[in-house]
C-alpha cells in the first residue's frame, strides 16, 4: 500500500523520463501482490495478465523515451519532440490505462481481483499515466487520441451491455470514461483532470457500496436494498451520475467537454461520442433498475447487517 | 351572310328536334314518349339535317357559333361554342340515318321488353352525347361528349342487368374508358397550362409539339376506340342487346377516339414519334382483332372484331397523316357495320335466341333479304370494288402502299385484309349456305317492314354512300394517282387470297375431321391470351401492393424496424460482435496490441 503510494508520487513529480518510468514500474510490482491476494485460479490469471500488459507498457514507454532523447538528446518529459515516440509513448499510455485497442486486459484483470482492489485499479492506478499525458499532451497526435477516444467510448458502451458481472460492467464504464478524458485532453487538459478527478469520485463509491453489500452479481444487486436500503438509494443516484445525467455532478465533465470540442469544431465528434454515451446510460439504468427501481413490496426474512460500511462517501457524487 | 344564317339555325334546328323529347315530358305533365315518337324524332332530324349538309357541300361554308362563355377565370374562359365543319357537317346526317334506322330495327326488335322507352330514352341520350362530342369546338365540350357516351355505353351494355357477364362487361367498358380518360385529362392539362385556352383553333401551330400530350391523346383514342392493350372490352360489349351494339360499338361511341385524333390532327401533323406509334399500333390492333375474328363462333362477336379491326385500320391511316381519308372510312363503315349488326339481330330473333354461327346453316332460302343485305355488308367490309367500304379502304392501303413509313406496318395492314376477307366469307358460308343445322321449330319470318326497311336503308346506304360522300368532300391533300398495277390492285389480290383461303377451309369440313387443338387455333380462340394473361394479374398485383405498402412499409419498416426495433438490433449486433472479441486469450490482446502499434507507427 505504502509502495503504492510512493510509486505514484514519485510519477507525478518526476520531469525525467527515467523516473517516470521507475515511478510506474514501483506501482506495477506493488499491486500485483495485492491483485493476487486471494490466492484463487482467477485471481492469479488476472496478476500475470495485469504484470504482462503493464510490462509491455513499460517497456514501450521507455523505448519512446529513448529514442526521444537519442534524436533531441535530452530526457525532459514536456520536451518530446521526436515523432515516433509521441506514438509510441501514446500507446504506452494507452496499454497502461485502458484505452481502445489496448483494452482487452481490463475487464479480466477487474474480474480477477476483490472488490477493493478493482477501486484502486480503476482510479489510483490511472492516477500516474493519466499525469504523464497530461505533461505531454502539447505534443501528442491529436487524431490518434480522438480515433482511440471513440473506439473506448463505443466498446466500452457495446461490451457493458452483455455483462451480468459488476466488476466487469465497471471496467468498461472505466474505460468509457477514459474515452471521454483523452479526447479534450490536446485541446484543454485542465477538463481531462475535472473529469478524472468527478469520475474516481463517482467510482470510488460505487465499488465501497459493491463492496459493504458484496454484490458481484447482478442477481446479487437485486437483493442489495435488503441488506442496506439508504445504500441502495443512493448507490442508484451515484449510478445515475455515472452516466451523466443532468442535475446530478457526472453531467458537469460531459457538458464541458462536449462545449469545449465543439468550439473546435469538432461538432460531429461531439455528436458521435454523444450517442455513444447511450449505450452507457442503458447499462447504468439496468443496474439502477436492478437495484432499486423494482422493489418487491414485501421485506425479506434475513436481514443481514455489515460492519464495514461507507455511506458518507456515497452522498458526495449527488451534491 | 345568309347561308351562315341558314346553316347555323338549320343545325340548331337539328339539335333541338333531338332534344325535344327528352325535356317535353319533363314540361308538360300527360306527354309520355314511346318509342314511336322517338324514332319519328330522330327521322324528322336526319332530314332536317341534311339541310345543312347541302348547304355546306354547295358553299363550302364552314362555322364556329359561341353562344354562352363560361368565366372559369380571370384568363381562361370556356365558351360554349359549336364547330361545323366538313367532319361534324357530314357526321350529323350519317349518324342520324343510322340511328333511325336502328331505332326503327329496336321497334320490333325490344317490343317485348318492358321498358323498351327507357331504352329509347337512353339511345337518344347517347346519340345527344354523340353529337355534342362531334360539334365541339374545345376540349370541355368534347369532354363532356366523351364521358356522357362512357355512361351511356355502361348503362346499354348492362341493359339485361340480371346477367352477371353483362355487368361484368360493363365494367370493363367503363375501366379500360377510364384509364384512356387518364390520357384525355393529361392533354386537357397540358394544353390548358400551355395555350391557355381549350379551343381547337389554338391549336393549329406549325411548331412540333412535344410528345407527352400526343401520348395522352393517343392512349385516350386507344381506350376509346379499343386498340390493341385496351382492347378487351369491344367483344365483351356484345353482351348487350343487338340494338346497342349496332348504334355503339359499331358506328359511332367507337369511333369517339378516333374523332379525337381526327379534331387534333394539326397538333399531330409535325411530330414523327406519335405518327409512328399510331401506325404501328393501329397495325398491330387491326391484325390482332382480325386474327382472333377467325375462330370466334358467336355471330356478333366476329362482328365486333372486325370493327375493332377496322378501327385499327382507322388509326393506321390516322398514322399515315390522312385524317380526311380516316373520317371517310369511319362515315362509310357505319353504314355498312351497323347494316351487320341489324342483319345478326335479325338472325338471332328468327332463331330464337341463337347466336352460335355452328348452329345456323342454310338461311338463305329461309331469311332471303336479310341474308342478301349481310353479303352486300361483308362484300363492303371486304372492300369490294365500288361499294361503300372499297371508296375508304382501298384509298387508305393505296396510301399505305405508297408512302415512306413502316413497312411492317404495312404488312400488318395487308395481311390483316386478307383475314378479314377470310372471316366475313367463313361467317357468310355458315350463316347462309349449305344444309340448315339449326333446330326444326323455329320461329323464323321476315314479314315485319318494321325490322327489314332499316336493313334494306343501310344496304342502299353502304351500296351509295361511298360514292356520294367522295363526291362532295373536298380532299385536303393529293391522292397518290399513279402507282405500279401490283400496288393498285394489292388490296383487292389480299382480299381475293383470303377468299380462297376461306373457301379451301370451308372443303375442310366436309371432311368431318375432329379439330385438333394446336398453338394457333389456341392462340385465336383465347383472343391472344390477353384477357387471361392481364385481367387477374393486374388486380391482384394492384391489392397485393397495396396492401404491402401498407402494412410491410408503414407499420413494420418505417414504425418499427426504423425506429426503434431496428436501432435495437443493430446495437445488439454490435454487442454480440464485441462480446466473442474478448474471450480471455493474453496472446491475442497482446498481439492485437502489437498490431495496432505498427498500424499507428505507419500510418501517423
Amino acid at each position: 500500500m505504502l509502495s503504492l503510494a510512493l510509486g505514484t508520487m514519485i510519477t507525478i513529480t518526476s520531469n525525467h523520463w527515467v523516473t517516470a518510468w521507475a515511478g510506474l514500474e514501483i506501482n506495477t510490482l506493488a499491486i500485483i501482490p495485492l491483485i493476487s491476494k486471494s490466492h484463487h485460479p482467477r485471481a492469479i490469471e488476472a496478476a500475470t495478465k495485469y504484470f504482462l500488459t503493464q510490462a509491455t507498457a513499460s517497456a514501450l514507454m521507455l523505448f519512446s523515451s529513448m529514442t526521444n532523447a537519442w534524436s533531441s538528446g535530452q530526457w525532459d518529459i514536456t520536451q518530446l519532440t521526436n515523432p515516433p515516440s509521441c506514438l509510441l509513448l501514446t500507446a504506452a499510455i494507452a496499454i497502461k490505462l485502458g484505452l481502445t485497442p489496448f483494452h482487452f486486459w481490463f475487464p479480466e484483470v477487474l474480474q480477477g481481483s476483490s472488490l477493493t482492489t478493482a477501486l484502486l485499479l480503476s482510479t489510483a492506478m490511472k492516477f500516474p499515466p493519466t499525469t504523464i499525458l497530461l505533461l505531454t499532451s502539447h505534443s501528442l497526435n491529436p487524431t490518434l487520441l480522438s480515433t482511440m477516444a471513440i473506439m473506448s467510448i463505443a466498446l466500452g458502451g457495446w461490451m457493458g451491455l452483455n455483462q451480468t458481472q459488476t466488476r466487469k460492467i465497471l471496467a468498461f464504464s472505466s474505460i468509457s470514461h477514459l474515452g471521454w478524458m483523452t479526447i479534450i485532453i490536446t485541446y484543454n487538459p485542465k477538463l481531462t483532470l475535472l473529469t478524472f478527478y468527478l469520475y474516481s469520485l463517482m467510482t470510488t463509491s460505487i465499488f465501497l457500496s459493491m463492496n459493504s453489500t458484496n454484490t458481484l452479481k447482478l442477481s446479487t444487486l437485486m437483493t442489495s436494498w435488503t441488506k442496506a436500503p439508504m445504500l441502495n438509494t443512493t448507490l442508484m443516484l451515484t449510478l445515475l451520475s455515472l452516466a451523466g445525467l443532468p442535475p446530478l455532478t457526472g453531467f458537469l465533465p460531459k457538458w464541458l467537454i462536449i462545449q469545449e470540442l465543439t468550439k473546435q469544431e469538432m461538432t460531429t465528434t461531439a455528436t458521435i461520442i454523444s450517442m455513444l454515451s447511450l449505450l452507457g446510460l442503458f447499462f447504468y439504468l439496468r443496474l439502477t433498475y436492478c437495484s432499486t427501481i423494482t422493489l418487491p413490496p414485501n421485506s425479506s426474512n434475513k436481514m443481514k447487517q455489515w460492519s464495514i460500511k461507507k455511506p458518507v462517501n456515497t452522498l458526495t457524487p449527488t451534491l | 351572310m345568309e347561308t351562315a344564317l341558314l346553316l347555323n339555325t338549320s343545325m340548331l334546328l337539328t339539335l333541338t328536334i333531338i332534344l325535344t323529347p327528352m325535356f317535353l315530358p319533363l314540361l308538360l305533365k300527360n306527354f309520355q314518349s314511346s318509342p314511336q315518337t322517338l324514332t319519328t324524332t330522330i327521322k324528322t332530324a336526319f332530314l332536317v339535317s341534311l339541310m345543312p349538309t347541302t348547304l355546306f357541300m354547295y358553299s363550302g361554308l364552314d362555322s364556329i357559333t359561341s353562344y354562352w362563355e363560361w368565366k372559369f377565370t380571370m384568363n381562361f374562359k370556356i365558351p360554349l361554342s359549336f364547330k361545323m365543319d366538313q367532319y361534324s357537317m357530314l357526321f350529323f346526317p350519317i349518324a342520324l340515318f343510322v340511328t333511325w334506322s336502328i331505332l326503327q330495327f329496336a321497334m320490333s326488335y325490344m317490343a317485348s321488353d318492358p321498358h323498351i322507352t327507357k331504352f329509347f330514352s337512353y339511345l337518344t341520350a347517347f346519340l345527344i352525347a354523340m353529337l355534342t362530342l362531334t360539334l365541339a369546338n374545345n376540349m370541355f365540350l368534347l369532354f363532356i361528349g366523351w364521358e356522357g357516351v362512357g355512361i351511356m355505353s355502361f348503362l346499354l351494355i348492362s341493359w339485361w342487368h340480371g346477367r352477371a357477364e353483362a355487368n361484368t362487361a360493363a365494367l370493363q367498358a367503363v375501366l379500360y374508358n377510364r384509364i384512356g380518360d387518364i390520357g384525355l385529362i393529361m392533354s386537357m392539362a397540358w394544353l390548358a397550362s400551355t395555350l391557355n385556352s381549350w379551343e381547337m383553333q389554338q391549336m393549329f401551330s406549325p411548331m412540333e409539339t412535344p410528345t407527352l400530350p400526343l401520348l395522352g391523346l393517343i392512349l385516350a383514342a386507344t381506350g376509346k376506340s379499343a386498340q390493341f392493350g385496351l382492347h378487351p372490352w369491344l367483344p365483351a360489349a356484345m353482351e348487350g342487346p343487338t340494338p346497342v351494339s349496332a348504334l355503339l360499338h359499331s358506328s359511332t361511341m367507337v369511333v369517339a377516339g378516333i374523332f379525337l385524333l381526327i379534331r387534333s390532327h394539326p397538333l399531330l401533323t409535325n411530330n414523327k414519334t406519335a405518327l409512328t406509334l399510331c401506325l404501328c399500333l393501329g397495325a398491330m390492333s387491326t391484325l390482332f382483332a382480325a386474327t382472333c375474328a377467325l375462330t370466334q363462333n358467336d355471330i356478333k362477336k366476329i362482328i365486333a372484331f372486325s370493327t375493332s379491326s377496322q378501327l385499327g385500320l382507322m388509326m393506321v391511316t390516322i398514322g399515315l397523316n390522312l385524317p380526311q381519308l380516316a373520317f371517310l372510312h369511319i362515315s362509310t363503315h357505319a353504314f355498312f357495320k351497323a347494316m351487320l349488326f341489324l342483319c345478326s339481330g335479325s338472325i338471332i330473333h328468327s332463331l330464337n335466341g341463337e347466336q352460335d354461327i355452328r348452329k345456323m346453316g342454310g338461311l338463305q332460302k329461309t331469311l332471303p333479304t336479310t341474308t342478301s343485305c349481310l353479303t352486300v355488308g361483308n362484300m363492303a367490309l371486304m372492300g369490294t370494288p365500288f361499294l361503300a367500304g372499297f371508296f375508304s379502304k382501298d384509298l387508305i392501303i393505296e396510301n399505305l402502299n405508297t408512302s415512306y413509313l413502316n413497312t411492317w406496318a404495312l404488312l400488318l395492314t395487308l395481311l390483316a385484309t386478307t383475314f378479314t376477307a377470310t372471316y366475313s366469307l367463313r361467317m357468310t358460308l355458315l350463316v347462309q349456305a349449305e344444309s340448315t343445322r339449326t333446330p326444326t321449330m323455329t320461329p323464323m319470318n321476315e314479314n315485319s317492314p318494321q325490322t327489314l326497311n332499316p336493313i334494306t336503308r343501310l344496304a342502299l346506304g353502304s351500296t351509295v354512300a361511298g360514292l356520294l360522300i367522295t363526291s362532295f368532300m373536298t380532299p385536303t391533300q393529293t391522292p397518290p394517282m399513279t402507282m405500279p398495277m401490283l400496288t393498285k390492285t394489292a388490296a383487292i389480290i389480299a382480299t381475293t387470297l383470303g377468299l380462297i383461303f376461306a373457301l379451301e377451309l370451308a372443303n375442310m369440313t366436309h371432311t368431318m375431321t375432329h379439330p385438333k387443338q394446336n398453338n394457333l387455333l389456341n392462340f385465336s380462340s383465347t383472343l391472344g391470351y390477353f384477357n387471361i394473361l392481364t385481367h387477374r394479374l393486374s388486380s391482384t398485383n394492384l391489392l397485393y401492393t397495396g396492401q404491402k405498402i401498407a402494412t410491410h412499409l408503414t407499420d413494420l419498416s418505417w414504425y418499427k424496424k426504423m425506429g426503434p426495433e431496428g436501432l435495437a438490433d443493430l446495437q445488439l449486433m454490435a454487442s454480440k460482435a464485441s462480446t466473442t472479441l474478448h474471450k480471455g486469450l493474453i496472446k491475442a490482446y497482446l498481439s492485437s496490441s502489437a498490431l495496432s502499434i505498427l498500424v499507428i507507427l505507419l500510418s501517423l
